[in-house]
């Protein structure tokens, strides 16, 4: 029977799979994409919870209301940002990205 | 649902989050990344249907799919070099970064099978009765949080139009040593 910790597990293999992401990749829009991974798995946690723990309650709810916005504004700010580094630089590679670097 | 159905379900689900997952994080082409987050994101939804969340399985398509993920493609799309196979995608941590991550998992699963977690016979209502209650919610005692997540929106969207807009003028070559022009 499925339980509470097989939705986590997919939900930390989800975030694990996200996080290598973000640490491997060269594009900044490739680590954008990770981090999206990262968000589904704190939202897939969240409601986990709240069908597994208390199917009553809104809070789960309302936190994934909210992680969602934040998604979207990630996203938003985040490609602005990398579109505004490509103009400047020719390039999204962050390892090529060193202007800042001591 | 019968147990037996439920179970292949979310195994079938698994699979339609995961491999796609691994996908996106692997693959050489970004817009095939770009393309594979689309069955992982109709998996996650997925499970939301799984775990009765109906609001959120229509949320998740039409915002993370229907938005974020077409926002993305576009991105990828205004970018050069994203298709060309011989361009090398990955910095040198993947074998530091896949450790790091397999040993984070492995921790977390063995945490997640000893503890004892509570049954969780309780059933949830009704898709409406959900979406009303949230609705309630949202004004009620989550207006806070309501308010703020609004806020962060509109903070978002003019920072999006601030950022899009304070480029230099295009006539000056790009990548000299000059001056960078503040926000």
């Amino acid at each position: 029977m499925i339980g509470l910790p097989h939705y986590l597990l997919v939900g930390s293999a989800l975030f694990g799979i996200g996080a290598f992401g973000a640490l491997t990749r060269r594009n900044a829009i490739a680590v954008l994409l990770s981090v999206e991974l990262m968000l589904n798995a704190a939202n897939l946690n969240f409601l986990a919870f709240w069908r597994f723990l208390d199917a009553t309650a809104m809070e789960a709810h309302v936190f994934v209301l909210i992680g969602l916005t934040v998604a979207a504004a990630e996203a938003a700010l985040g490609l602005a940002i990398v579109l505004n580094v490509y103009r400047e630089f020719g390039t999204v590679n962050l390892d090529e990205i060193a202007e800042l670097r001591g | 649902m019968s147990a037996n159905l439920g179970t292949i379900a979310f195994l079938s689900l698994t699979v339609l989050t995961i491999v796609p997952a691994l996908m996106v994080v692997s693959t050489r082409n970004l817009v095939h990344a770009g393309f594979w987050m689309l069955p992982c994101l109709i998996g996650v939804a997925g499970f939301y249907a799984l775990l009765e969340a109906h609001f959120f399985v229509v949320v998740q398509v039409l915002i993370y799919i229907g938005a974020i993920l077409v926002l993305i493609m576009f991105a990828l799309m205004l970018t050069r070099d994203v298709m060309n196979p011989k361009e090398r995608q990955t910095n040198g941590l993947g074998a530091v970064a896949g450790g790091l991550c397999g040993l984070g998992l492995l921790a977390t699963a063995h945490l997640l099978f000893r503890h004892p977690w509570p049954a969780g016979d309780a059933v949830p209502a009704s898709a409406h009765d959900q979406t009303v209650a949230l609705g309630r919610a949202l004004v009620t005692r989550y207006v806070l949080p309501f308010e703020a997540a609004s806020i962060l929106l509109l903070a978002a969207l003019i920072a999006a139009i601030v950022i899009a807009k304070s480029l230099r003028p295009p006539d000056r070559p790009a990548g000299c040593d000059g001056e960078r022009q503040g926000a």
